[in-house]
């Protein structure tokens, strides 16, 4: 798990109706903006009647997505996440609803994963973001104090907004979730616009599909292919698409930390897999494209296999290929 | 305009046709427009003193109107056409020629720029640069022409398509003159006007890389200031905002650097020198020839392309016995380095300790530019970080400094254009930082915290452009 959710791996081709010479009601106008919010570039391109409506849902999204920002980001020491990490140790503290929301997913997922995506991860995520940045890497007895401060079952939940930390180290990390999360509520915006068809992109990581291009049926994403050879993609209407990669290895170094934690042994997790996830909302494809990584495809398929609307597939440099099926069809070979 | 000393290296002197060259460099360097449409604004009302032609072997009434509306006339043409254009120029009182030469076609046509030179002394001769590319923070979507939108960039993190490369190769194949460079906006087919934040970022670049520019207008924008549309002027307005910050860019100072990169050939289009730039690591190229050179001594980390022959091998081992750092990519051979105990890092790379410093040798070709670019941040450690950034991913930021090597100024970009926040380090114990951008002009005094060996200050705000005056 981690703070920043840094893979970013669909690739994918969207084949689009849109006319150089303006638009009429059955070429309806294409509009693409983007932003750097979240330490990544959020990116809309929307299709509407009017370019002016269109580009006014768009700017609403993206203020939707600074305001989750605000909300959940553990680099901002007023943010509400930051602000319980600070003071909610053993008292119940009142939460804004949609940090809630996502707090609450993140423990059902933890309870999924039975703690290997753990969204207590935090001071194990700190602790290895210095070595990292080219501090030494931690010594067993540091990464043992941190994964002491780790459980999400010290979590109490009071709905509909109060949260109280059982324990005086414990720190919320919503890397793994947020960016998913807060893509969902742009797209909720844009649906208030009555905007239906949109791609919604969070730095690549995560996708969150609309509707569908203007004469097409769905969009076309392309997954990540770290083996360049399997090339899946999938046709994606009113769904989500994650992608999760354990940081690429040094050339030059020894030992090449990476910036996701697996809770269960304080380290890095060690797989050359990268997973991508089919799912109905961005949070949920989100969650389960860390999730699934670090549960790795065996235990990983047990899980998908349980949870409706979910697909996934694990993919290695060597073209290694693992799949679970329990919602939309993953294909292969697709020519744009 | 950007007010820009040029900058005459002692080995350009030695050659007569840099001195030519350079000569011609004494004045100052530039933001040059280049104008297509058929009528001009006053320069007074544009803002803009020197105004580029595309030279069609015949002249254009504009050119004359342009010289009697006050501007500096340039054209641009290419060497083949370079001596008729000079020709017309010295009769009709132009400023300059500006000549698009490819650099593997600059040996033979630095000599014909030479003889130009002298034939018409009054004319300025400037070598351009067409390699640049389109200043932006890029996402994953790219929207295309004919109706395609396509996901393209595996990464989370903001890609940055910068100049920065481009200049610092330039810097080293044409060391007589300022780099000038020109790039075309992605949108061939303009369908719609240029943003302001768009041209303010080109400008910003080429005033904080210390580079002059050939600004291309788009053909709306040039059309709406010659019908006085308002929101054409108050887009421009903005720009003459940035061109007016560029003016004051201090001059008597040289891009500081800690890490060497040698090459065989300059190609500014390879990914590790922009992945070097994106890092904010401070680079200076150098080709193989110059490893024999004492002027390596400055540099922490020496990071090396080519094959090396046996006296660049030895004098790779020399720099490391003296404590410094050299990669070794992809050169397969026996070296005196060799003679220290192996001791493999990783499946691809060895390392030598030789004397207080070491030898890595990288078995491949960089794979992975970006993870090659992160290695080279961690080689270099936090002591010898001569700048680090916090909350600065879509942020260039590039150090000067003076002749004794003291950083003075840091030249900062954003290319997110939404303001940003950044935490900076520089190496060095300053008593003094001062912070100037076009929305704040100079200077803000900022609170510099300073601690074992480094100074730390915040930018409050910085939006596309700013800039640091540091005092020891």
């Amino acid at each position: 798990m981690r703070s920043v959710k840094q893979s970013a791996a669909v690739l994918g081709v969207l084949i689009l109706c849109f006319s150089a010479n303006g638009q009429n009601s059955e070429n309806p106008h294409l509009v693409y903006k983007k932003k750097y919010i979240m330490g990544t570039v959020f990116e809309i391109a929307a299709y509407g009647e009017s370019s002016q409506t269109v580009s006014s849902a768009i700017d609403r999204g993206f203020q939707e997505i600074v305001r989750m920002d605000d909300l959940m980001s553990n680099y901002k020491p007023e943010s509400a996440l930051s602000q319980l990490n600070r003071s909610a140790h053993f008292h119940a503290e009142r939460v804004p609803p949609d940090l809630y929301r996502v707090i609450e997913r993140g423990v059902q997922l933890s309870r999924l994963s039975e703690g290997k995506f753990d969204i207590t991860v935090a001071p194990l995520v700190n602790l290895w973001k210095a070595a990292l940045a080219g501090d030494s890497t931690p010594s067993l007895e540091q990464q043992r104090q941190a994964q002491a401060c780790v459980g999400y079952d010290k979590i109490e939940l009071t709905p509909p907004d109060q949260i109280t930390l059982h324990s005086s180290c414990l720190q919320l990390d919503l890397g793994a979730l947020g960016k998913g999360y807060a893509v969902d509520r742009a797209a909720e915006k844009l649906r208030a616009a009555g905007i239906e068809d949109a791609f919604l992109n969070a730095g690549g990581s995560t996708i969150v599909a609309m509707g569908s291009p203007p004469g097409q049926s769905a969009w076309l994403v392309r997954l990540r292919d770290p083996s360049h050879k399997v090339d899946p993609y999938v046709m994606l209407k009113n769904g989500s698409v994650s992608t999760s990669e354990q940081t690429t290895r040094s050339l030059l170094g020894r030992d090449s930390p990476g910036h996701i934690i697996d809770p269960s042994s304080g380290r890095p997790v060690e797989t050359r897999f990268s997973v991508s996830v089919i799912a109905p909302t961005g949070s949920m494809s989100d969650g389960f494209s860390t999730t699934l990584l670090l549960l790795g495809p065996q235990q990983g398929k047990a899980l998908v296999n349980r949870t409706r609307g979910v697909s996934a597939i694990w993919l290695s440099p060597k073209a290694q290929v693992e799949t679970a099926t329990n919602g939309p069809r993953i294909l292969f070979g697709g020519t744009l | 305009m950007t007010q820009l000393r040029s900058r005459i290296s002692p080995i350009a002197l030695v050659n007569p046709i840099f001195l030519l060259l350079a000569l011609s460099q004494l004045v100052s360097s530039t933001v040059y427009v280049h104008w297509s449409d058929s009528q001009l604004p006053a320069a007074s009302s544009l803002g803009v003193t020197d105004i580029v032609f595309t030279w069609k072997q015949e002249i254009s009434p504009l050119v004359a109107t342009a010289r009697r509306q006050g501007y500096s006339v340039y054209v641009e043409t290419t060497i083949s056409q370079a001596k008729a254009a000079a020709a017309e120029g010295a009769k009709s009182g132009w400023t300059g020629v500006i000549l698009e030469i490819p650099e593997s076609e600059s040996g033979e046509s630095k000599n014909r720029v030479a003889e130009l030179q002298t034939a018409y002394p009054k004319l300025r001769f400037r070598l351009l640069n067409r390699g640049g590319k389109q200043p932006d923070m890029r996402g994953s979507l790219i929207v295309k022409r004919n109706s395609v939108l396509e996901v393209s960039s595996p990464t989370a993190q903001p890609w940055i398509d910068s100049n920065l490369a481009l200049i610092k190769v330039d810097q080293r194949s044409r060391r007589a003159q300022v780099p000038l460079y020109t790039f075309s906006w992605e949108d061939q087919q303009q369908l719609r006007t240029l943003s302001p934040d768009e041209y303010s970022l080109a400008v910003a670049e080429a005033g904080a890389f210390h580079a002059d520019l050939v600004l291309q207008l788009d053909e709306h924008l040039q059309h709406a200031l010659n019908d006085h549309d308002a929101k054409a002027w108050a887009l421009w307005h903005q720009v003459q905002s940035m061109l007016k910050f560029s003016v004051d860019t201090s001059d008597a100072l040289e891009p500081a650097a800690n890490v060497a990169v040698a090459v065989d050939h300059l190609e500014a289009t390879d990914e590790v020198l922009n992945l070097l730039s994106r890092h904010n690591i401070p680079f200076q190229v150098f080709l193989a020839a110059d490893l024999k050179a004492e002027e390596l001594q400055h540099f922490d980390i020496l990071v090396v392309f080519s094959k090396p022959d046996t006296e660049i091998g030895e004098r790779i081992k020399d720099l490391a016995t003296r404590g410094k750092t050299v990669v070794v990519v992809d050169a397969h051979g026996s070296y005196p380095w060799q003679n220290s105990q192996a001791v493999p890092e990783n499946e691809h790379t060895t390392s030598y300790a030789v004397g207080s410093g070491k030898v890595l040798e990288l078995s491949e070709a960089v794979t992975d530019p970006e993870i090659f670019a992160q290695d080279i941040r961690r080689l270099l450690g936090k002591r010898n970080s001569l700048l680090s950034l916090w909350n600065g991913l879509t942020t260039l930021a590039v150090p000067y400094r003076d002749r004794g090597g003291t950083v003075r100024l840091v030249e900062f970009v954003n290319y997110a254009a939404d303001p940003v926040r950044v935490q900076v380090q520089v190496k060095g114990s300053f008593q003094s930082v001062r912070y100037e951008s076009p929305e704040r002009p100079c200077c803000e005094s900022l609170a510099p915290v300073k601690h074992d060996g480094f100074t730390e200050f915040v930018i409050p705000e910085l939006r596309i452009a700013g800039r640091i005056h540091l005092e020891p």
